[in-house]
This record gives C-alpha cells, structure tokens and sequence, in this order.
C-alpha cells in the first residue's frame, strides 16, 4: 500500500503539468477539460477521503503555482479531492469491478461538478456574466471531462484498479 | 478528553478540509502580498519558458503547413501584384485614350471597358460593362479614338452587346475623305483587320490611301468617326472591289467609349416608313 503513494505523488505532478500545458489549450466555449480533476478523485476512490483531499491540495497547489491561480486550484483541489472521498472502495472490500467503476464514475463527476462551480463562481476567464458562465463552464467542462474520464479509465486506470 | 482526540481521529478528514481550505482562502486573500506575488511571478516564468519550448517543439511538427500557408499567401500576394499592375496597364492606356481623344467631346461618350469578346470566323460579339443604368441603348455606336468599333445590340442593367464591323451581319456606310465617295462598309469573314467597301461604282475616284469615316447616312453612327484606310481597289465593270485596312485593332481592345449620339428618329422613320405623315402645325380656330 505505502509503495502506491510515491506513484500517485508522481503522477499527479506529471498530470498537473499535462493539464496546464497540454489540456488547457483544448479550449471549448472557454471551459477546459480537467484531466487532474478525474485523476484526484481516482486517488480519493483508491486512498480514501483523507489521502484524497491531501493529494487534492497537494496537486491543487502545484497546478496554481504554474497556472498563478495559487489559492483558488489548491481550493478546488481540496474540494475535489474531498467530495471525491465519499465514494472511496476500501481495499479489503470485495466490490466487484462494476462497482469499482461506477463508484469512480460517480466521484468523478461529483468532483468535476463541484470543481467547475467553484471556479465558476470565483473566476472569471471568459469575462461574461454569472449566469451564462456557471451553465457554461459546468455543463461543458463537466462534459468534456467525463470523455476523459471513461477514456483515462479503459486505457489505463482500469489495470491500477485491478493491482 | 480522549472521546475528543476520538472524535478528531474519526473525522481528520474533515479537519483536513477546513485546514486546507482556510490556507486556500488566505493564499486567495494574499495574493497581492509581495513574498506571494514572487513566488506567482516564479510560477508564471516557468510556465512561459515550459510553454516556449513546447512551441517550439509543436513549431517543429507545423513547419510543413507553415510552408503551405506561406506559399498559398505568396500566391495570393502575387495575384494582387498580378491584378494591379494589369489596373495600371489598363489605367495607362485609358489615359493615353482621353489624351488622344481632344478632338471629341469626351465627357459626353460613355466610357466602357470590354469585359468579354467572342471571336470565331463568322459571328463576332463583344460584351462591355455598360448598361442602360449607365445611360447605354441600343443602336448607339461604339468607337475608340482610333475608330469605330461596332454597334450596340443589346442592353442589360449593366451590360450591353456589342456587334464589331467584324461581323458579317454589321453594316455601316461610310465616306472617304478625299473624294468624298460614299459606300457601305462590311466585312466577309477571315482577316480581322479586312474589310470590304461595297457598291461604289466602277467610275468613282476613289484611290488607296484614301480614309474612310462614316457618313451621315448611317442609321446609327454620327458622321466623321473614322473607320480605316483604303489598300485596294480593284473594279469590274459595274461595282469597285475595295479592301479596307480596319483602324481598330480587336485583339488588344481593352477600353471603348460609347456615343450617346444617335441618327435622328425623324430622319430614321422618313426613311423606313412610306407612309409617313407630315405633322404640320395647325392654326387654332377662332379668334
């Protein structure tokens, strides 16, 4: 279990760095898919609510140290990280694959949810008003992060799971 | 006291989300504070110089469609250079037009530019871009300061048809300046700068050399509006056989001007109608 931390740790700076420099160019109607997002919240499935929300501030922080959005990523981290916790799968349980899955489904549109609102709510990236931007940034954001996460989940989170 | 440190065990998580996010909070509220703005300013310097290099990584990877937009630009800039250079050419020879042309009142023809032309061996037409919008009608003579062009056949808003003397259905009578022969000009096919002169009588004076314009028996045509120059004249024993040397030259024709001027309805109508009636004037009755 502990040789699982310095991967994650890994990962989500790799991840963080993918998200600013490759992801947040893929700008649809000023929303972003959130490939760091889907990752903490798999962490959060994995570790558990209180690993995730670590990892979550942990790489919300690293993310706002290359993005310059310092204090807001590292809240949105937390937050994701947290909520994502509530559909933490315990080692030792015997879930099935099928529910391992949709739990991480689960965690991760909760997580991409809370996170779109909060940035929405506190940044202003497209200067447009509150109630364009909010149904925006949720509904697209949310959206093109849930194609990431079905494709990150077949392609690669699918064998972690099972390790 | 320990079923305190029980419950804290229970829920670090929560701890953990109020600890984390009231940093957040208080990196969000001091974000203008100097030892923050330096550690953003860090941040942002090394996202730019990552950014940098990755463009100049993709930059490698997008060199062949830079090329392509290159070229596809250079053959748009061409083009216009292409363009304006045949606008200047075209503006010279307007010029060199309304310079030559001193002797007509310019201002009062209609200038023109010919925007299409088909030529073949019997049926000659040439399309200009003026129409009756621009005051064009039909039966109205085209012309350059060299000479007659053609006539006006048909008209649109903003194009009209134009019958060239080298075509086989156009006729014009014309003069000859110095033995002031009348006849009529035509043109039979083949050579573009032929034409012929028809029923000029054998005994008639007329000698190579000579000018022709047209004349005031041109249904269309004001008089005086040069058309070639005599190079043959060859008689049998009733008519004379005349070739005509065409001044106009329809291979580079490129302006024309358009007389407004027509042949007189009255004298058109005198001509074509046997049964004409006088309108005389009467005197009113009574006192």
């Amino acid at each position: 279990m502990l040789k699982k931390y310095p991967f994650y740790t890994v990962s989500l700076i790799v991840l963080a760095i993918v998200q600013q420099f490759v992801v947040s160019k893929l700008v649809i109607f000023g929303a972003t898919p959130d490939i760091l997002a889907v990752f903490i919240a798999f962490t959060s499935v994995m570790l558990g609510q209180r690993t995730g929300t670590n990892y979550g501030f942990a790489a919300g922080l690293f993310l706002g140290f290359l993005s310059g959005n310092i204090g807001l990523s590292a809240l949105v981290g937390t937050v994701e990280g947290f909520l994502a916790g509530y559909y933490h799968v315990p080692e030792e349980s015997y879930a099935t694959t099928v529910k391992k899955r949709r739990m991480f489904y689960f965690a991760s549109a909760t997580a991409l949810v809370a996170g779109n609102l909060l940035f929405a709510l506190l940044i202003n990236p497209m200067a447009v008003p509150l109630y364009f931007r909010i149904p925006s940034l949720l509904v697209i954001g949310t959206l093109s992060s849930m194609v990431l996460t079905v494709l990150m989940y077949q392609l690669v989170l699918k064998k972690l799971q099972k390790d | 006291m320990l079923s305190f440190f029980r419950f804290l065990a229970r829920h670090t998580a929560y701890l953990f989300l109020l600890l984390y996010c009231s940093i957040s909070v208080l990196l969000m509220q001091l974000q203008r504070k100097e030892t923050l703005e330096a550690i953003r300013s860090r941040g942002l310097s090394v996202n730019a110089s990552v950014a940098e290099q990755m463009s100049a990584v993709s930059d490698l990877f997008s060199l062949k469609q830079y090329n392509e937009h290159l070229l596809l630009q250079n053959a748009r800039l061409f083009s216009t250079v292409v363009h304006q250079g045949q606008a200047i050419r075209d503006s010279r020879n307007l010029n060199a037009m309304v310079a030559k042309d001193s002797a007509h009142a310019y201002n009062r023809f209609i200038v023109a530019r010919v925007v299409d032309r088909r030529f073949s061996h019997t049926d000659n037409t040439i399309i200009i871009n003026a129409g009756w919008r621009r005051g064009v009608e039909k039966d109205m003579a085209v012309l350059t300061p060299d000479g007659l062009v053609g006539r006006v056949t048909k008209v649109t808003e903003n194009y009209a048809k134009v019958m060239p003397v080298i075509n086989k259905s156009f006729k014009v009578s014309v003069v000859s300046d110095s033995s002031s022969t009348y006849g009529v000009l035509s043109w039979n096919g083949g050579n573009e700068t032929l034409a012929h002169m028809e029923n000029v009588p054998a005994s008639s004076r007329l000698k190579a050399g000579e000018h022709l314009a047209t004349s005031d028996h041109s249904t269309f045509a004001v008089r005086g509006i040069p058309v070639g120059k005599i190079v043959r004249v060859s008689g049998n024993k009733l008519f004379s056989d005349i070739d005509v040397r065409l001044y106009i030259d329809y291979s580079s024709l490129t302006y024309v001007l358009v007389s407004p001027e027509k042949a007189s309805p009255e004298k058109l109508e005198i001509m074509y109608n046997e049964e004409v009636k006088p309108k005389i004037p009467q005197k009113p009755f009574g006192r």
